[in-house]
């Protein structure tokens, strides 16, 4: 019963911060606890019968622990795991809080862990996941982590603490560097693309470091066309659909199918996890179609310069209707810079707080700009009053603060 | 070297650079000279060179000794360079990196990049070409020689650190600037790419194209938004 004070008061604390603003509040909880009761978080993870895995990287985390939990689920394991927006330690505490009994014991079988990648490297001795998943590293965050070799050393450190499985994205050098010295008695588990599917992407996927050569066997992605996926596990060819179009997704999928495995073992059904993955609500923004005044609209979330550049590569070059939109969550927008934008004709309307920054990079890429408007809300009220597109469908590109804005604005979950 | 040496778009000056010329009128054509390759066509007019990575270092300086001689030819006949970041300090006396190691560079600019703490927020320099305003991440001080010409007084930031106050951001060798200055800044500065192009086309370049005026105009608010929120009077 140690923890039972610091969990009665981090319910406390969650029931005083949903009073003071309705669905808020998720991080202070965990806040309070992690300070009240600094032991609480390792020991309700390492109390799960069949322990804990965690997932990192650059990008991709959030979709591939979706996609992992939904495959276990399916397969009759009980899985804890965190929401995408509670990562680091607080949001992983609130996350508990909401499934603790009073004990500190959560009733779950085994957790799956979306982490930080700065967050797991200083949780993950404590924690001892058996499985320990990583998507790739790419420029991202340059303020924070200044660059690409520090995220690598940070998911080293995550690495090092696997005791069972490292599932690792073969086509990521720095990754492949990180599996050559797994633990002794850690099994390297590598997914990746095929040569052919590598080739649908002329800028490569986005990581810092590419490695040499592509994966033969194990986990690999042989065809990504829009949502339909075809991954060979071992030689043997599985069809899905992906939540969102891309080969992004497509190799979130191998990796979720390549960890599956390993965590479930011999009674693994890869059909039935095929069938888990194509049974998952599209993700937001990732390249679906939503109706706004029943009009249809695409949103395209942009993360990292990578994802910037391979999301719009993928826009039909003659799109009539473009609202792009960068926030205050990208610090400093410079690092965007190296994307080539100068495949879009025109945006219609330039926005968010970091919109004269944007500018400059679309007037100096030849990219003409019909207005600028830094006020969010103003600019999506007058791009939805815009009579509909000649060509192509409405597309609003924005990094995830200009999103969460836009959901709020349009009314959207 | 723009694989190497464009993490933050730094490399994109030379882009900066050329889209002002042409709204001038004037000619470009733009070449790269990557690791391990001799430059080709005479002397250039420009020379852009970005930052990269603590990992590219020992890379991007074994190119870049490569090619010293012609680099310091071109120093020498007075043809203007910009140089952002690691670039700037390969190109500068010596670097002391992690661990210890020092790099001997190519001694264009006089001072010695030294271990010192991590900066990472906007740098606001007040020089000749107006406040200049953008973005350090560094983690190195850097000691010019005495008697060196900075490229302005810190009015926000670290700019080269050390102990000289009031702190002085950068250094001018001849046509050289070398900068902590990260990213596109030309675009958000446009003064100092005026006025290397104005050095470059021996004051043939005239900065007054309707989309010079107009993309200047953007940067002044992009400028504007900063200072702003820095606490700083707007322009």
């Amino acid at each position: 019963m140690r923890y039972t004070f610091a969990i009665l008061v981090g319910r406390m604390v969650r029931m005083l911060a949903r009073l003071r603003k309705t669905g808020g509040g998720s991080a202070v909880p965990g806040l309070v606890v992690n300070r009240l009761a600094p032991g609480f978080l390792a020991y309700a993870l390492t109390s799960l019968p069949d322990g804990l895995v965690i997932v990192s990287g650059s990008s991709g985390k959030s979709t591939t622990t979706k996609m992992l939990v939904a495959i276990l689920r399916d397969q009759g394991v009980s899985v804890f795991t965190n929401p995408s927006t509670a990562n680091i330690s607080q949001g992983i505490t609130s996350a508990l809080l909401e499934k603790a009994n009073l004990a500190g014991r959560i009733s779950d079988r085994v957790a799956v862990l979306e982490m930080d990648e700065g967050h797991g490297a200083l949780l993950a001795r404590a924690l001892s996941p058996h499985t320990v998943v990583l998507t790739n590293v790419m420029v991202d965050q340059i303020d924070r982590f200044y660059e690409s070799e520090q995220v690598g050393d940070l998911l080293d450190r995550i690495a090092a603490c696997a005791t069972r499985n490292l599932v690792y994205n073969a086509d990521d050098a720095l990754l492949l560097a990180i599996a050559a010295k797994a633990p002794k008695g850690v099994t390297a588990i590598g997914y990746g693309v095929s040569a052919s599917v590598l080739a649908q992407a002329p800028r490569g996927l986005g990581y810092a470091a590419q490695s040499p050569e592509r994966l033969v066997t194990g986990t690999v992605v042989t065809a990504s066309a829009s949502r339909a996926v075809t991954v060979s596990i071992n030689g043997e060819a599985l069809s899905l659909t992906a939540p969102a179009r891309g080969i992004h997704y497509a190799v979130d999928a191998a990796a979720a199918l390549a960890a599956a495995a390993a965590i479930v073992g011999a009674d693994f059904d890869a059909g039935a996890a095929a069938d888990s993955i194509s049974s998952m609500e599209p993700v937001f923004a990732r390249g679906e179609t939503t109706t706004v005044s029943g009009e249809p609209v695409e949103f395209v979330l942009v993360q990292n310069p990578a994802s910037f550049q391979l999301n719009v590569d993928e826009l039909d070059p003659a799109l009539d209707q473009v609202l792009m939109a960068i926030g205050s969550d990208v610090r400093d927008p410079s690092y965007f810079w190296p994307v080539d934008l100068s495949a879009l004709p025109a945006v219609t309307i330039a926005s968010g707080s970091k919109v004269h920054e944007l500018a400059l990079q679309l007037e100096y890429q030849g990219v003409t700009i019909g207005s600028i408007v830094p006020d969010l809300s103003t600019a999506l009220d007058m791009f939805f009053a815009l009579p509909a597109p000649g060509r192509g469908i409405k597309t609003v590109v924005f990094s995830a603060d200009a999103m969460r804005r836009t959901r709020s604005h349009l009314g959207l979950v | 070297m723009p694989d190497l040496l464009d993490l933050n778009g730094d490399a994109q000056n030379c882009l900066v650079l050329a889209q002002r010329a042409r709204w001038a009128g004037i000619d470009v054509r733009v070449e790269t000279i990557d690791v391990g390759e001799t430059p080709e066509g005479g002397i250039p007019q420009l020379v852009v060179i970005g930052s990269g990575s603590e990992a590219g270092m020992p890379a991007v300086l074994a190119g870049l000794h490569a090619i010293e001689d012609t680099l310091r030819s071109w120093v020498d006949e007075g043809v203007p360079l910009l140089a952002v970041g690691t670039g700037w300090e390969l190109l500068a006396e010596s670097v002391q990196i992690e661990g210890g190691s020092v790099l001997t560079g190519l001694g264009i600019f006089s001072g010695r990049s030294v271990p010192g703490r991590r900066v990472s927020d906007d740098l606001v320099v007040e020089t000749q070409f107006g406040r200049m305003i953008g973005f350090e991440n560094h983690a190195r001080h850097y000691l010019p020689a005495a008697g060196a010409k900075g490229l302005g007084t810190v009015l926000y930031g670290v700019g080269n650190g050390g102990e000289v106050r009031p702190t002085i951001e950068g250094e001018r060798v001849g046509a050289s600037v070398g900068t902590h200055l990260h990213g596109p800044i030309l675009a958000k500065n446009p003064a100092l790419a005026d006025h290397l192009l104005g050095l470059a086309t021996q004051g043939r370049y005239e900065p007054s194209s309707l989309a010079t005026v107009r993309v200047d105009e953007i940067a002044r608010a992009a400028r504007n938004a900063i200072a702003v929120r820095l606490g700083l009077e707007a322009e």
